[in-house]
């Protein structure tokens, strides 16, 4: 069944039964889902097979003001889908269900706003949106749509991600105190231009260029700053942040090495790095608890417990002079953490995270349930990351109730 | 996959090469991501998990190279079979150098091989096994599928000339070097890589190797290799290595170990329907290495020479 038909008919049955608007657009887990996709570049086109991948996904048409990604997603589909140039023309196709849209950040609020004021519901590439207005106006619109919205943050998903949420809520390693997290890399960051042209550069490139980019804090820190909000509860207090154009000097503007730390209720910390000189400590997470840590990586995860250097508070022996104790002698030991226990992901939820992440989403418009990474978890990241970004750029301390209201 | 990719190419500039190798280097992560049978996060660990249980849905790409894989297995009768790995398991060549399995490790290996067990539907775009126990091993095609679609990335980054290689047994020769015909391949002798057995300058094509002589075991005078024929259920018997020359990877890789398994007088038969190929068989079924070959372009060299002589016969030691 086509859904605007089965819409149709609900609505039809509403008149007469009042049946609530939740369960109108209810639609059976086997019906035909048709997507289309704003910006099919690198990113986009990796969603876009990972989509394909859910039964009964279709993409229904594409746009891109770059046309050779015309082709590029249309060897993806299988099929000569058809493209535009301008995303209004594609939001006033009929039949498509939900739109993805994953152009460069400082256009993801034009483009989740324009989708879902007509009617759809959007996956939208991470970060939310480049500024803290921007992702204010995003939630509010998500809200006012009734639609549904999920934020392409796909380690939110990721199961061994999961587990280790689960762990740490259930307190295996006591108190989360601080998060350290990495994604550190040797390389410019740079995408080929085809044929060296220079009108291409920013097109191409525009991660490297602050007009429309946040950096590396946007686009490699959001999947550790939206698990430390998770962790925390909620939205950082302050940050402070440094970075610059330090060593890929070639007409970026975006900085090429940035540090941020974000204070939490109570002093706990998330401290972030990204670097692009040096790829020791590669992408990973380590949560530090008072019981324990746990370290994350892109691929899996690894509890450690926390030794203690002091056995015991009992005295060992105690030497006793005349009835008096004189003094006692304490068993301490060096301590060694082992090679870590492998965190395990439940049998049947093993998964890679974009795929998991494009399923739910799928899910969550079959059978009208909220996603989890929806416009609350990506107003929580993008405002973050955009006032970590204010930080560095401002090289001062941010208060982040100067900013925000949560 | 697990292999190790080297990528020679010619650009303007050094920061123009570094950009192409990440771009080319993030698409062997993500090819390894479709395709690694070690990764359970990888769409062909989760296609092995679902497939016996549900029809799984994959992506055209995947499903496109699955259906290659099993256009592979028709026109080979069998030869070529992608859910081998039950069998490579049941002869203890998964990890280990191989031992002579049981007759109910066999028969059970067996009853859990063979594509015709895997029923592709083009309309839905799903894969489902028929019998459980079924998986889809990458290992014959998935090198050479690698290195066409990096091939893919250097062509759409504006590179004239390269030359991409996996595991130094699948390569695509992309244009030639300047000033040059294309690019000079050695083929080693089995199991000896400082000397040829021959020689060829590839230009727009893929050259791949499959040889025997790196996993095997010997019982009763008998060599037992880790490459099997899948219509007998045992390792292939009297081959050390086959290289195929083909326009692309994904032929080449599937072909070598097609020709490994079929042999020369079969393998023949099938090359004739398939333009533009070529290829070396290096026998060893009877005392001497023997080496067959079919329209191949290069030199040719014995095996017992140092130096390539000018090939352009079989010879018999």
């Amino acid at each position: 069944m086509n859904r605007r038909e089965f819409l149709g008919g609900a609505a039809a049955v509403a008149a007469s039964t009042l049946v609530q608007p939740s369960s109108a657009t209810m639609m059976a887990a086997s019906d035909r889902v048709n997507l289309a996709i704003i910006g099919p570049g690198s990113r986009g086109q990796q969603l876009m097979r990972t989509f394909l991948r859910v039964p009964g996904v279709r993409f229904a048409a594409l746009c891109d003001i770059y046309e050779p990604r015309w082709d590029q997603a249309r060897k993806i589909t299988g099929e000569n889908t058809r493209a535009f140039n301008d995303y209004r023309e594609l939001l006033s196709t009929k039949d498509i269900d939900a739109v993805i849209v994953s152009t460069p950040l400082s256009l993801h609020s034009e483009h989740v706003i324009a989708a879902l004021d007509s009617g759809h519901h959007v996956y939208g590439e991470k970060s939310m949106a480049l500024t803290v207005p921007q992702c204010g106006e995003m939630r509010d619109a998500v809200k006012k749509s009734g639609r549904h919205y999920q934020i392409g943050l796909q380690y939110h998903y990721a199961p061994w991600y999961r587990e280790a949420m689960r762990l740490i809520m259930s307190g295996k390693i006591g108190q989360v105190t601080q998060i350290y997290a990495y994604w550190h890399r040797n390389n410019s960051w740079r995408r080929p231009v085809p044929n060296d042209d220079p009108k291409l550069e920013r097109l191409i490139n525009w991660r490297l260029y602050r007009e429309f980019s946040g950096g590396l804090v946007a686009e490699l820190g959001s999947h550790h700053i939206n698990f430390a909000n998770e962790v925390f509860g909620g939205i950082p207090e302050s940050v402070v942040g440094s970075g610059g154009v330090d060593f890929w000097k070639d007409g970026r503007e975006t900085a090429d090495n940035v540090q941020v730390i974000y204070r939490y209720p109570d002093g706990k910390t998330l401290f972030f790095s990204a670097i692009t000189t040096n790829h020791f400590d590669g992408c990973q997470v380590q949560v530090c608890g008072t019981g324990g840590s746990i370290v994350l990586t892109e691929a899996d995860g690894t509890y450690y417990y926390e030794p203690k250097t002091s056995s015991s508070a009992v005295p060992e022996a105690l030497a006793v002079e005349h009835g008096v104790v004189t003094g006692a002698s304490y068993k301490a030991e060096l301590p060694y953490r082992g090679q870590g226990r492998p965190l395990t992901v439940p049998a049947g939820t093993q998964g890679n995270p974009d795929f998991v992440a494009c399923d739910s989403f799928i899910e969550s418009i079959r059978s009208n349930q909220r996603p989890k990474a929806n416009e609350d978890v990506a107003w929580n990241c993008g405002v973050t990351v955009a006032l970590g970004n204010y930080a560095i750029d401002h090289e001062t301390g941010i208060k982040f109730a100067d900013h925000v209201r949560a | 996959m697990g292999s190790t990719f080297t990528i020679y190419l010619y650009t303007h500039d050094q920061t123009k090469a570094d950009e192409v190798f990440e771009a080319a280097f993030d698409e062997i992560e993500r090819v390894e991501e479709v395709l690694s049978n070690y990764r359970p996060s990888s769409e062909l660990s989760r296609i092995n998990r679902m497939a016996a249980t549900e029809a799984t849905t994959t992506d055209p790409e995947v499903f496109k190279l699955l259906e290659t894989s099993f256009e592979y297995s028709r026109l080979s009768n069998g030869a070529f079979d992608i859910t081998v790995g039950p069998l490579m398991r049941a002869w203890g060549f998964f990890r280990k150098n191989g031992r002579y399995p049981t007759r109910d490790e066999l028969s059970h290996a067996r009853a859990e091989v063979g594509w015709t067990k895997v029923k592709l539907d083009p309309n839905q775009r799903t894969v489902r096994f028929a019998v459980p126990g079924i998986e889809l091993d990458p290992g014959g095609i998935g090198k050479g599928y690698a290195v066409d679609r990096v091939i893919d990335v250097l062509r759409d980054a504006g590179v004239k000339a390269a030359l991409v290689d996996a595991g130094s047994s699948s390569l695509y020769a992309l244009g030639a070097p300047p000033g040059k015909e294309g690019w000079k391949v050695i083929v080693p002798r089995p199991g000896d890589r400082a000397h040829a057995v021959a020689e060829v300058v590839l230009r727009d094509n893929s050259l791949s190797t499959s040889g025997s002589y790196e996993k095997f075991f010997r019982l009763n005078g008998r060599t037992y290799c880790h490459i099997m024929d899948p219509r007998t259920g045992e390792p292939v018997q009297g081959m050390l290595q086959t290289t195929v020359i083909a326009p692309t990877g994904t032929a080449t890789d599937a072909l070598s170990t097609t020709m490994f398994v079929m042999g020369p007088a079969e393998g023949r038969k099938l090359l004739e329907s398939m333009p533009n190929t070529s290829a070396i068989w290096i026998t060893n079924s009877t005392n001497e290495p023997f080496i067959e070959q079919w329209h191949w372009p290069g030199r040719l060299c014995r095996i017992q020479d140092d130096c390539p002589a000018a090939g352009e016969e079989n010879r018999k030691q």
